[in-house]
């Protein structure tokens, strides 16, 4: 900030060590005490071990962060020009997952390209945002409240929706179509269209509940509704979540203390249930140290969206902010037992390459956002302004 | 390229839609994740109390310890029932367990054969989640360290020592004790609502309930109370800890001790050898029961384990009801061993014993023929001669000089038609008859409602209606051969060492000490004097330490039309039961026997005596004063046994020294006229 007043020569801001100083340090420190928070409660998960998780998650944090910095050096204007790109990749690649992909666990989410085996749901994440942003910011802001042009952006998140929840992926499905109407939203959709379409999903959620969704699916919504029903069946994951986050109480057992996660009772306790380890062992000052350190991060990412001086750099980082805190959002009403089980980890905490990567690379695009935010975008059509 | 396509305004008119809708948005989420920390601080703060009690739930493990179950002695403290370690092969029924797989697994380590395999399988197909099925018993020490040493890859299944009860003298006492076998569904139903029942425990694989005898009746005083060791588990169940400050011990259950004799109950069930019946022996001095026998056994042990199907049936379906106590459930007519009580209600009545009826071997009386056992007859007969000879011919004709209230009032002083409080169930009352009974049993039939006269002459010599068990059969004697007290038999000594009432509390019997002299004379004559129905089987060979008693027949069928009983052979079912009542020494009774054989054939004699006098060696020679007795003869006049009979106190220590001369003052009132010296 100290810096911006004296930046006003043409090119001084393309300087790389200019563009360096401009990334928020602060943003990055916090993103650097929740990811070292993580890797503490995996070391205390695996018995007070660096093995198999910690050492791994704080590795993938650092090369993670070096292209967070490196994606924030990319130009707005090369986001802009790759938006659609990445969206078509997105878009293929999910296409041929469903026709080529690996199945685990019973869903096909996975393909290999060579060396690598990743979730084309990711690209898509970061694709959805990047296009629906380069879409709107070629949009008049009457025709992004109500217009028969809406139904592009709309096909836009629609027909990923379908590809992932077809998969069956609901959780990265709702994501992606949560992330969407974000931005819709945020460009300045029509509030009678907000109401009409929460009014219709009030009506159709419950007969696709029942009808629409796989046995497992529906019964995770069902435990949800009535865990005890079955607490060492399907209730059994959100039991054991509350008994870790209950049994913590206001300053938790201790560091490696904690006797639902170090005896296994907690399930996926380094993944999609860290959060109740950290309850459980650090307590409610731990917990609420931890939300408020999620709050800053998505705060400073709002603000950063605020001042861009683009509508493509805006709607960008403020998708990509969506994003996140529909993360921690579902992470914590899950873990709490405010929510259905659904495979949503809570970034930067949980175990697990793939979010975090997504993540980081949507931060990374945020940064960019906030170095380039004095940058002119291209108009809609493509011409410069 | 050519024209800007957004116009100033509507830049920023974007722009302020922008803001004000992130402002909204980043609203929304500060308000969700205020709403988190609300529920945290509702689950953390609140209901943290809650929590912590299940977190210690899951984390401690409370694993019961079934208690020892108390031991089961004889008066003399030899253990009649206790428990040997016992390794066992236990199955966990946990989540996501694949029993097929373990199974395998297991039979290459120990031998487990098809059958048993498809068993265990069903049981843990049946059993509820978490609950152990037990797979294999008795492992040997190699095979049970086979396992532990292999039980970390094989963590639903538990190898450990647990307790298992043992009868150590396999049948003798099996159906006094009883045995314990495995909780069944039923035990479960009903103990499900009583508090005092631990439920946990009667789930417990190697806990075992009382089924039978004292087992069952002090089942919840044999059972103890549960102990627990304190562990340390995760999610899947395994030990992770142990914790022993937190261990609670169990509580072994309390000591039974019984007022039998091991060597005498063995004794018993040993002479009784391939026949059916029961023996009970008392001490006539305070009613304990020293040995009650019903032959033939079985082995409790085998219970324990479980029996197989063919075992059960080949107990179930023996012609001799092995698992029937015939002691205590097994009534018979009484036949002659009943005569003693009508001689007693004879003198009662105020019958003169002198006065002598003719047995010519039959009498006729209201339009048939009454036989007497022995066909040439006994002559003149008095009272005495009449109990020696068994002579049916005096007991026909005196019966119905006194009528049927005046036998059935001495039965029931002497105990028959009774239930004793022995401690354990399974009595058969019997019947003693009268006319008020046969109004009682015959309601719907008012021809039969009235007593004929031709019953009672049966009713003199024990059969008719009439119908005794084994015990009754004791007391009688033992109430005879005391002379005073209605004595009760006790069969528990004490519980957990408190001591239970004696059965010498009682009051007095409402017979003259004189009459019942009398009718002891008689019952010493039947073993003593040579023409006595059972002197050559009641010999003791014990010096001057003699037996009396009385031999009874109880008829199976009728033998109208038959001349000679003895010589009429028939098939088992059909013959005769065989009874012997007898009591010891005979001038200081101390222990009392009654012997019934099922279909031992004509004569109590025969069958019975014989085995009376061995169970009552057996019983003589454990008393030290008697033996003390027969080793060292107090040197007593030969002229004048009548004065000794009653002599020596029991309290009297005849430890070496002649016993002091104690018939001057002791004995109330002996009567001279005591005929046993004359039929010498």
């Amino acid at each position: 900030m100290t810096l911006s007043g004296g930046l006003t020569r043409p090119g001084e801001r393309d300087r790389p060590i200019i563009k360096f100083m401009e990334v928020d340090w602060t943003f990055c420190l916090v993103l650097a005490m929740i990811a070292g928070v993580g890797g503490l409660m995996l070391f205390s998960i695996a018995g007070a071990s660096w093995e198999p998780w910690a050492d791994k998650h704080l590795l993938r944090f650092g090369v993670y962060f070096i292209i967070m910095i490196a994606l924030a050096m990319c130009d707005l204007r090369w986001w802009f020009a790759a938006a659609y790109p990445i969206y078509g990749v997105g878009l293929v690649l999910l296409v041929a997952v469903d026709l080529v992909g690996d199945i685990s666990l019973g869903a096909q989410r996975w393909l290999q390209l060579g060396p690598l085996r990743f979730q084309p749901s990711e690209v898509m994440k970061i694709g959805l945002v990047l296009a629906l942003a380069r879409y709107y910011h070629g949009l008049s802001s009457d025709s992004a409240r109500l217009s028969w042009r809406l139904l592009i952006p709309a096909a836009m998140i629609g027909v990923p929706f379908l590809l992932v929840a077809k998969q069956p992926d609901l959780g990265t499905a709702i994501l992606i179509a949560a992330t969407g109407g974000a931005i819709m939203m945020l460009a300045g959709l029509s509030w009678r269209v907000i109401a009409a379409l929460g009014a219709l999903a009030a009506v159709a959620i419950p007969p696709f509940i029942m009808f629409g969704l796989h046995d497992y699916q529906r019964n995770r919504i069902l435990t949800f509704l009535n865990p005890e029903q079955d607490p060492s069946g399907d209730g059994y994951h959100i039991l054991q979540s509350k008994i870790a986050l209950g049994s913590g109480g206001l300053l938790g057992k201790g560091f490696g203390l904690g006797s639902q996660s170090q005896l296994n009772f907690l399930p996926e306790k380094q993944t999609d249930f860290i959060f109740a380890t950290l309850a459980e062992e650090f307590g409610f000052v731990g917990c609420f140290g931890v939300l408020f350190l999620y709050g800053a991060v998505i705060f400073m990412a709002l603000r950063i969206a605020s001042i861009s001086h683009s509508h493509f750099g805006r709607l960008a980082a403020a998708g990509v902010t969506a994003t996140f805190s529909l993360y921690v959002l579902i992470n914590g009403a899950m873990v709490m037992g405010l929510a259905p089980v659904v495979g949503v980890p809570m970034p930067m905490l949980s175990y697990g390459g793939t979010v975090m990567l997504t993540v980081m690379v949507g931060f990374g695009l945020v940064q960019a956002v906030r170095v380039h935010r004095y940058t002119e975008v291209t108009s809609g059509k493509g011409s410069l302004m | 390229m050519s024209e800007p396509s957004i116009f100033f305004f509507e830049v920023n008119e974007r722009q302020g839609v922008f803001h004000r809708r992130a402002f909204l948005l980043g609203g929304l989420t500060g308000a969700g994740l205020l709403a988190l920390g609300g529920r945290l601080a509702q689950l953390q703060l609140v209901e943290a109390q809650r929590y912590q009690k299940l977190s210690a739930g899951n984390q401690f493990n409370y694993r019961l310890v079934p208690p020892p179950r108390g031991l089961i002695r004889d008066r003399n403290g030899v253990s009649l029932a206790s428990n040997r370690p016992n390794f066992r092969l236990i199955i966990n029924k946990d989540k996501g367990l694949d029993a097929e797989a373990v199974m395998t697994d297991l039979q290459k380590l120990v031998p487990i054969d098809e059958a048993r395999r498809a068993r265990v399988l069903k049981e843990l197909d049946r059993a509820p989640r978490k609950a152990p099925v037990v797979v294999m018993e008795d492992l040997s020490w190699e095979e049970f360290s086979r396992v532990n040493i292999r039980a970390p890859e094989l963590p639903s299944v538990t190898a450990d020592m647990g307790e298992v009860r043992v009868y150590p003298f396999g049948g003798a006492f099996a159906h006094v004790i009883g045995y314990v076998a495995k909780v069944s569904d039923r035990d479960l139903a009903a103990a499900k609502d009583d508090p005092t029942q631990d439920q946990e425990l009667l789930h417990h694989p190697g806990f075992r309930i009382g089924k039978q005898g004292v087992e069952k009746a002090f089942d919840k005083e044999l059972r103890g109370r549960a102990g627990a060791t304190k562990t340390e588990v995760d999610a899947q169940g395994r030990v992770v800890r142990l914790d022993p400050a937190g261990d609670v011990p169990p509580t072994p259950g309390k000591e039974v001790l019984l007022t039998l004799d091991a060597d005498i109950q063995n004794r018993a069930l040993e002479v009784m050898g391939e026949e059916s019946g029961a023996i009970v022996v008392m001490d006539v001095r305070n009613g304990d029961l020293l040995a009650m026998v019903s032959a033939p056994s079985f082995d409790a042990n085998r219970f324990v384990k479980g029996l197989s199907g063919a075992e059960y049936k080949a107990l179930a379906e023996y012609e001799r009801k092995p698992m029937l106590d015939k002691s205590l459930t097994g009534v018979f007519p009484p036949g002659s061993t009943f005569k003693p009580t009508v001689g007693l209600a004879a003198l009662t009545a105020g019958i003169d014993p002198e006065v002598r009826i003719n047995c010519g071997g039959s009498w006729y009386y209201g339009g048939r023929t009454w036989r007497c056992w022995e066909p040439r007859g006994h002559g003149s007969q008095n009272l005495h001669d009449a109990i020696k000879n068994s002579c049916d011919v005096y007991f026909y004709q005196t019966s119905l000089k006194i009528g049927p209230d005046a036998i059935a009032n001495a039965a029931r002083a002497m105990g028959f038609g009774q239930i004793y409080d022995i401690g354990i169930p399974g009595q058969k009352r019997g019947n003693v008859p009268d006319p008020a009974w046969k109004k009682r049993a015959f309601k719907k039939n008012p021809a039969n409602q009235i007593w004929f006269p031709g019953e009672t002459p049966s009713y003199g010599i024990g059969q008719g209606a009439l119908t005794v068990n084994a015990l009754q059969l004791a007391v009688m004697t033992s109430r005879l051969a005391n002379g005073k007290k209605a004595l009760v038999p006790r069969l528990i000594k004490s519980v957990g060492g408190v001591e239970q009432p004696s059965g010498a509390a009682v009051p007095d019997l409402p017979f003259s000490t004189e009459h019942l002299n009398y009718v002891r004379g008689g019952m010493a004559a039947v073993a003593n004097d040579v023409r006595g129905t059972a002197y050559r089987q009641s010999q003791l060979g014990l010096g001057d330490v003699q037996m009396a008693g009385k031999t009874g027949t109880a008829q199976v069928r009728s033998y109208d039309g038959v001349k000679n009983r003895k010589g009429y052979a028939t098939t088992w079912r059909l013959k005769d039961h065989n009874l012997f009542v007898a009591f010891a020494p005979y001038d200081d009774p101390r222990y009392a026997v009654a012997v019934i054989i099922e279909h031992g054939g004509l004569g109590g004699a025969t069958a019975g005596a014989p085995r009376a006098r061995e169970v009552m060696r057996v019983a003589l020679l454990k008393d030290p004063e008697i033996r003390a007795r027969i080793e060292r003869p107090a040197p007593l006049p030969e002229v004048a046994p009548e004065d000794v009979m009653e002599g020596a106190a029991p309290d009297d220590p005849v430890e070496g020294v002649a016993p002091p001369a104690p018939d001057v003052g002791a004995p109330p009132a002996v009567p001279p006229t005591t005929p046993q010296g004359g039929q010498r």
